[in-house]
């Protein structure tokens, strides 16, 4: 790849040069036609499966979950919900399913198609009758599984562009690290005020030195030179303290009405370095965020449906206490 | 389950990544993102600069950053860094436009 191996890590100005696919709309769908073909026979039985359930509750001798029908519902529903959560998972820990590009993503589609075609049936197997309470909980399970499922898909495509937006935050242009950057510049702002203080100090000092009258160099000279033998002796000449008061002097710290007396008047940029220091450490915990976001909705998705295997168990408990005795008799 | 942690890198680590790549195609082999038949050379060629094709874009938009990528590699590399990498060429050239 001799692209990469160029002297700069990454050339923007050419990059904006571009023709390609450009851009990451936060909406999208890709409609393959395979996943046509799924969303299409998906619908399919859905609606078949609807139509018969409105004409078997019209017509039919006995519309109860418990009867032929309904338990053909039942064990339909129930297999697509088991191909839902079993298809996948073993998909994905076999090896020799990972040996053609886009298997896991063909077994992802069939995960939902199982799902949201399995609630249906199951959907049509209770006839509208909520009576006993593990079906309820468990078609309520099944629900709330299914709507996690669909959240949990929104999240995946809508989650990454987020990411992405607080990821460009944090780089530079260039596509190198915007704190780091920030920070010397900062280090410069830095070190170009220290140096200008050092200046400042320098020539005030210079200058009140330059500007000291003779006297006070004779004071000090008089002062260590010719010290009292009296103790009780006071001297009526002005003392260095004394001279340094009335002589002109340079003042490092400005008035109220000077420009310098601003906040960060001393370190022009600073402040502004500050802020967008700040702005990308949001970003990064936004991003992190986001991930945090991704990961523990897949936790929930699972968890939710360990807790409806547990009713669906329940329920096929009940009815087996009620199908059982009259299949005997 | 790994802790989620900042995954964006910079343009140097990204290639030095890239660099690092053997091209053995076990991270797409492991991908439950990408639909379509791609390789990891057009990949890493797009990923780091010049212009995108539309595969390559739908393939960067879809990655949701699962991170079962990471553990198939037998070099030691992210390649759901250098996705976010690709996402983010793409997220600024939308601003752009």
């Amino acid at each position: 790849m001799p692209a990469l191996r160029s002297s700069s890590p990454y050339d923007y100005a050419a990059d904006r040069e571009w023709a390609g696919t450009r851009g990451y709309p936060l909406f999208f769908a890709y409609l393959k036609p395979r996943n046509l073909l799924r969303i299409g026979l998906g619908l399919l039985i859905a609606v078949a499966g609807l139509v018969f359930c409105i004409w078997y509750s019209r017509n039919g001798s006995d519309p109860t979950p418990d009867s032929l029908v309904g338990l053909i519902y039942a064990v339909l529903g129930t297999a697509f919900l088991l191909l839902a959560g079993l298809l996948y998972s073993l998909h994905r820990r076999s090896r020799k399913s990972k040996k053609v590009i886009g298997g896991l993503r063909s077994a992802l589609g069939w995960h939902m198609f199982f799902g949201l075609t399995g609630l249906a049936l199951i959907f049509y197997h209770s006839f509208g009758n909520f009576n006993p309470r593990s079906g309820t909980y468990a078609l309520y399970g099944l629900i709330a599984l299914v709507i996690s499922g669909i959240i949990g898909r929104s999240l995946d495509r809508i989650m990454p562009r987020l990411i992405a937006k607080e990821a460009s935050k944090a780089l530079t242009q260039d596509g190198e690290d915007r704190i780091e950057a920030i920070s010397q510049q900062l280090q410069a702002i830095v070190e170009h005020n220290t140096q200008r203080v050092r200046g400042l100090t320098s020539s005030s000092a210079s200058s009140a030195v330059s500007a000291a009258p003779e006297r006070v160099r004779s004071a000090g000279r008089g002062r260590t030179l010719h010290g009292p033998w009296d103790l009780a002796y006071l001297t009526l000449e002005e003392t260095p303290q004394e001279l340094s008061r009335y002589e002109q002097s340079y003042r490092l710290v400005p008035d109220r009405k000077s420009p310098l007396s601003r906040p960060g008047a001393l370190l022009p940029g600073a402040q502004e370095q500050m802020a967008a220091l700040q702005a990308v450490e949001h970003a990064m915990r936004r991003e992190q965020f986001y991930r945090y976001v991704i990961r523990y909705w897949r936790i929930f998705h699972i968890l939710l449906a360990l807790v409806t295997a547990g009713l669906v168990i329940w329920h096929l408990e009940y009815a087996a206490s009620l199908v059982i005795p009259t299949l005997f008799h | 389950m790994r802790n989620p942690v900042l995954l964006h890198k910079t343009a140097s680590q990204v290639q030095q990544e890239l660099e690092a790549c053997i091209g053995c195609n076990e991270c797409l082999l492991a991908c439950p993102a990408l639909d379509e038949p791609l390789t990891i050379d057009v990949l890493n060629r797009e990923t780091f600069g010049g212009p995108i094709s539309a595969p390559v874009a739908r393939f960067a938009r879809s990655c949701y950053q699962c991170g079962a990528c990471v553990p198939p590699c037998p070099v030691g590399l992210h390649r759901d860094a250098m996705m976010m990498w690709l996402k983010i060429r793409l997220y600024r050239s939308g601003e752009e436009d």
